[in-house]
């Protein structure tokens, strides 16, 4: 009998796939081949809007070897279908971004084929081209739809507008964010096989098998079992494996289908900076009424995102954006409204945070103006609008848990010495010209799970099967993709049924052989499908309970030996659990009231910045991450999400910049698109409370994306306090702080 | 990238045998670290490969009481390795010190450092390095220009010199030996980098058919010397600018000095109006900084790297006062 109940949550166990990652024995697409198989490219629009006039071959290439797919080759819809089905899968008669694929090409040789790409030229008749919000709101060009929105929204609690009059101030402010790519290690990459008589099969790096198999299904005009999606090991994803390789399993099938070949197709770093999506630009507005003692009256937020030129997920991303942007505070009036605009930059997409970290800048940069305002302190401001037990967030959401957002702020500049440290600063500033030192927070939350009734209409199932030696096999869509899922569902499914964590498995993610248990996204992995993970679990137990092979008290032989009579009996022992929301859960879609999320995650985030006002350096010297998680499922896990989402996000904050030239990106290599490195980032010091959720497994909530959200309204709250000038956008590269400060 | 013929050349006479009349056909081999990426890129695409790195004679670090000599095959590594240079010409080790990873300078030779090709984005892009549109619109003026030139900018070439030994070479006074069908010939290093008129030259003093062999540094006793750089992250990244200085002083005053900078023009500049700034007077923060601020004096920014100017003026002030101690 495994005798202790909780030992295998709660540990940092050895990750599942970890050995085979390091000693270079995970095969990833690029590594596996099949016979006789072709190799595909994309030929795209080298400018952001026209009007196709011809596609022509030209030198001297034997074009009658290849394999060429254009939008006329497609049997079913020309779409790759997600939300509103508007991006072609390829583009017919009109371009409406740079690199938006037009002709597919497959050879036996990867070398000619590059060629033949470089020789296919697309003649396009240009037409104007919107590249800023402004230009889409202000409609100078209709380039989508009516009005160039794929969204609005609008979150109303009281009325700000009959608060203006009494305020003690009224604090307004602009907040602005760039692009970021998400720079997976692996880019992406797809093989496919495809024909009549077997349908469509696919092998890929991607977060969302279902997401895949339900775009193909539109492309070919398929039934479902003629449809199958594999995910191959996956370097890496961010959100941005989370709907992009729809597009690419559709260009590799279409090109499959018509070479009677099997097709691999792999972008390299360049093509997958350009062409793919990247975080969507923000920019926010906000106006804040509050009265002298620093309690917020009104928030009056606009959110404006920059979608691209498709809808893709932009609609959710700004709901996402939309429900977080007024905090973990309390407010009476509360109005948020927000947009998603087209433009034509190639559709921006998830990527980690998906929203949350735009929409929160503003307003934890925000914040710390309006208790300039007021003569606060930051802190004090905050914890005079904190959210307490059975108050209300923006959507009407009662707060049901045990909430101690003080506490955690404290603790927080406890655990950096905040205060010790700005008065310290204070002084070195005072008799040091050239190099400022401050330190800043920003405090925040951030939702797990699908947003509203996402997960209701997910209705997510998960299966976990027994063999007849009593080992267990996971059966979920949810992939691994560098951040634990297959060691923390183990250990969930351990813990359920007290086995050791080696007796367990993960099916292979693979939609012929596992349900769909939603995409890997939304930080709901671990707190959605764990849950399910350790319900079905115990489905499990149950069945062999009451069929009189096993008691509640049991030791591993009596398991292994309960399975193995229930199989031969039985044939198979397969438990499924099915989603269901919590009892209290309620979200109204019309009015966008109610609980926005089953649980939130709180944090506090410190940073403690240098600022050389001779080079215009920011350095960031300490970060303190202290964030309320439900139950840590492994710490070294855990704290790995937390420290890869801050590096990150300071990547975001200080480094990252996506040049946009007319549309395209000028910067699509690693060399200069600057990602912070190892060298680059201060000590990272990770800290979790415990406060169990009771919908989670083992109380544990999502934690995936909330460090994302934090540390770029931190660190620039730190700058402002090294140098007293205020700075809203981010990246905040030296050059844009030498013209600030010089200004 | 595109097919190309392999050429494994054993002696100096058979690699240039092997380069051929026209820039573009062939290509020589050392690290590739440079080659291989525009390759793949196809930004340049040579029929011929030829591999130098089995030509013995150009390997090698020597030192004597007259000078210092490294092979062109000489690696970033094993500069960084050598205790000696790091003593005695700290302006070398520090150039190389900066250059990026460990595996970048494992494979990277000294001689390809002088040879690669610009890191201008519109170059890598398959705009040529005069960056020009079908049309034959320059593309850099309005267009990002951010890690552009601030000093030589007024002709077409708008790109930076990519070298990061170079400033060091040019204040240490070097040459740079290369070998050609005739034999060899040296080139001092200030002279070795030029700016191309069209997208058939290049940015060295070489021929076609003429490839680096050695590079011979004076003796610097006596001399102190260092290099700065300004970078945008700690590592594996590319200098925003970087200047080397070389001393000689007298007491505490300079008594000559030769300065150059680094990714701030088409070619390193030799900055005279730095050097004169500094000789005569000792040694300080305020002579330092007026020597930068002379370095920069006549450089002009593109419509976004006005900032680069600045960094400019800070890598010379920094260089000296390093170089002083």
């Amino acid at each position: 009998m495994s005798t202790n109940q909780t030992q295998i949550v709660g540990q940092s166990i050895q990750r599942k796939e970890g050995r085979d990652k390091v000693t270079g024995a995970m095969r990833y697409v690029d590594d596996l081949l099949f016979p006789e198989m072709w190799f595909g490219a994309t030929v795209r629009s080298p400018i952001a809007r026209g009007r196709i006039r011809s596609i022509e071959f030209t030198g001297n290439l034997p074009w009658h070897e290849f394999t060429i797919v254009t939008a006329k080759d497609i049997s079913g819809q020309n779409c790759t279908a997600l939300i509103l089905d508007d991006q072609p899968c390829l583009a017919d008669k009109f371009v409406n971004h740079a690199e938006e694929p037009v002709v597919l090409l497959a050879h036996p040789d990867k070398y000619l084929l590059e060629e033949a790409r470089r020789a296919v030229k697309i003649d396009i008749e240009p037409l104007p081209a919107l590249f800023t919000m402004d230009d889409a709101l202000n409609q100078t060009e209709i380039i989508w739809g009516d009005d160039n929105v794929f969204k609005t929204f609008l979150v109303e609690k009281g009325n700000v507008d009959d608060v203006w009059a009494s305020a003690d101030f009224i604090v307004e402010g602009e907040y602005e964010t760039g692009a970021q790519e998400q720079l997976y290690i692996e880019p992406n990459g797809m093989i496919a096989m495809a024909n009549a008589d077997d349908g469509v099969t696919v092998w890929g790096s991607l977060q969302c098998p279902y997401y895949v198999h339900k775009a193909l299904l539109k492309l070919f005009g398929l039934p479902p079992d003629k449809v199958r999606v594999i995910q191959a090991a996956t370097g890496g994803g961010f959100g941005g494996k989370e709907e992009y390789p729809s597009m690419i399993a559709g260009h590799a099938a279409l090109l499959a289908w018509k070479a009677g070949k099997p097709v691999k197709l792999i972008y390299d770093r360049a093509e997958d900076m350009a062409a793919t999506t990247k975080r969507h630009p923000s920019r926010t507005r906000h106006r804040t009424a509050v009265n002298k003692d620093g309690k917020l009256l009104a928030m009056d937020i606009e959110f404006v995102i920059d979608g691209g030129a498709y809808a893709t997920l932009s609609s959710v991303v700004l709901s996402r954006g939309t429900i977080h942007a007024a905090g973990p505070y309390a407010c009476d009036n509360v109005r948020v409204r927000s947009k998603a605009v087209a433009t034509n930059h190639p559709p921006h997409g998830a990527f980690r945070g998906f929203g949350a970290p735009q929409s929160i800048f503003a307003l934890e940069r925000h914040l710390n103006k309006v208790a300039a305002t007021v003569g606060l302190r930051p802190e004090e401001l905050r914890r005079r609008n904190f959210l307490h037990e059975g108050q209300t967030t923006a959507t009407g959401q009662v707060i049901r848990e045990k909430l101690d957002l003080d506490g955690l702020l404290t603790r927080a500049l406890e655990l950096s010495d905040y205060h010790a440290k700005k008065e310290r600063f204070a002084e070195h500033n005072a008799t040091n010209a050239t190099q400022k030192k401050g330190i800043g927070f920003a405090t925040f939350l951030h939702g797990a799970g699908f947003t509203g009734s996402g997960e209701r209409f997910l209705e997510s199932v998960v299966g976990i099967e027994a063999t007849a030696t009593g080992n267990v096999c996971i059966l979920v869509a949810s992939t691994e993709i560098g951040q634990g899922t297959n060691t923390i569902l183990s250990q969930i499914a351990a813990e359920a049924l007290r086995l050791d964590y080696e007796m367990i498995e993960l099916a292979q993610p693979d939609t012929a052989n596992v349900p769909n248990s939603g995409p890997t996204v939304a930080s709901r992995t671990c707190m959605i499908v764990g849950k399910l993970v350790e319900s079905a679990a115990l489905g499990l137990k149950q069945t062999l309970v009451q069929s009189g092979l096993l008691t509640d008290d049991y030791s591993l032989d009596e398991w292994r030996q309960a399975c193995a009579i229930y199989i031969a009996e039985h044939g198979a022992l397969k438990s499924f659990s099915k989603y269901e929301a919590p009892p209290n859960i309620f979200w109204n879609d019309e009015t966008y009231q109610g609980d926005a999320y089953g649980a939130y995650a709180w944090a506090v985030y410190v940073a403690e910045v240098t600022v050389n006002l001779v080079t215009y350096e920011t350095r960031v010297d300490d970060f303190v991450a202290l964030q309320e998680v439900g139950k840590v499922i492994n710490p070294v896990l855990a704290a790995g999400q937390i420290e890869g989402g801050v590096a990150q996000a300071i990547g975001y904050a200080l480094y990252e910049n996506v040049v946009w030239d007319n549309g395209t990106m000028r910067n699509n290599q690693m060399t200069n698109y600057i990602m912070p490195t190892s060298e680059d980032l201060p000590p990272i010091r990770v800290f979790f409370e415990e406060n169990p959720y009771t919908y989670g497994p083992s109380g544990a909530k999502g934690i995936g994306e909330l460090p994302m959200d934090g540390p770029a309204p931190a660190i620039l709250n730190a700058i402002e306090s090294a140098i007293g000038v205020r700075v809203n956008c981010i990246p905040l590269l030296p050059e844009t702080l030498m013209k600030v400060m010089n200004a | 990238m595109q097919k190309f013929e392999y050429a494994n050349a054993t002696t100096i006479q058979q690699a240039v045998a092997l380069l051929g009349n026209t820039w573009g056909e062939a290509e020589v081999l050392a690290g590739g670290t440079d080659l291989l990426a525009l390759m793949k890129d196809y930004v340049v695409a040579p029929k011929r490969l030829v591999n130098i790195k089995d030509i013995k004679e150009l390997k090698g670090i020597t030192m004597t009481a007259n000078g210092l000599r490294l092979g062109s095959l000489v690696t970033f590594e094993e500069v960084l390795d050598n205790a000696a240079i790091k003593r005695s010409y700290p302006a070398i080790w520090q150039a190389v010190a900066g250059v990026t990873s460990p595996q970048i300078r494992n494979m990277g030779t000294v001689g390809g450092d002088l040879c690669q090709r610009p890191r201008c984005w519109y170059y890598r892009a398959g705009y040529g390095i005069l960056a020009k549109d079908e049309n034959g619109k320059a593309l850099v003026p309005d267009g990002d220009n951010r890690y552009h030139a601030i000093l030589g900018n007024e002709g077409e070439a708008k790109y930076v010199n990519p070298s990061s030994l170079a400033p060091a070479l040019i204040s240490l006074m070097a040459k740079i030996k290369v070998a050609g069908p005739k034999g060899s010939r040296e080139i001092a290093a200030d002279q070795f980098f030029v700016t191309p008129k069209s997208d058939n030259e290049r940015e060295y003093a070489l021929a076609p058919n003429e490839i680096v062999t050695d590079i011979l540094i004076p003796s610097a006793s006596g001399v102190k010397t260092a290099t700065y750089e300004v970078r945008q992250r700690e590592v594996l990244d590319w200098p925003l600018a970087t200047a080397s200085v070389a001393l000689k002083l007298d007491g505490k005053t300079v008594k000559s000095a030769k300065i150059a900078l680094g990714h701030v023009a088409p070619v390193p500049v030799d900055s005279d109006a730095a050097a004169k700034a500094l000789v005569g007077k000792a040694v300080t923060e305020d002579t330092a900084e007026a020597a930068g601020a002379a370095a920069v004096a006549n450089a002009r920014a593109l419509s976004r790297n006005a900032y680069k100017i600045q960094l400019a003026k800070v890598a010379v002030k920094r260089a000296i006062l390093q170089a002083a101690g």
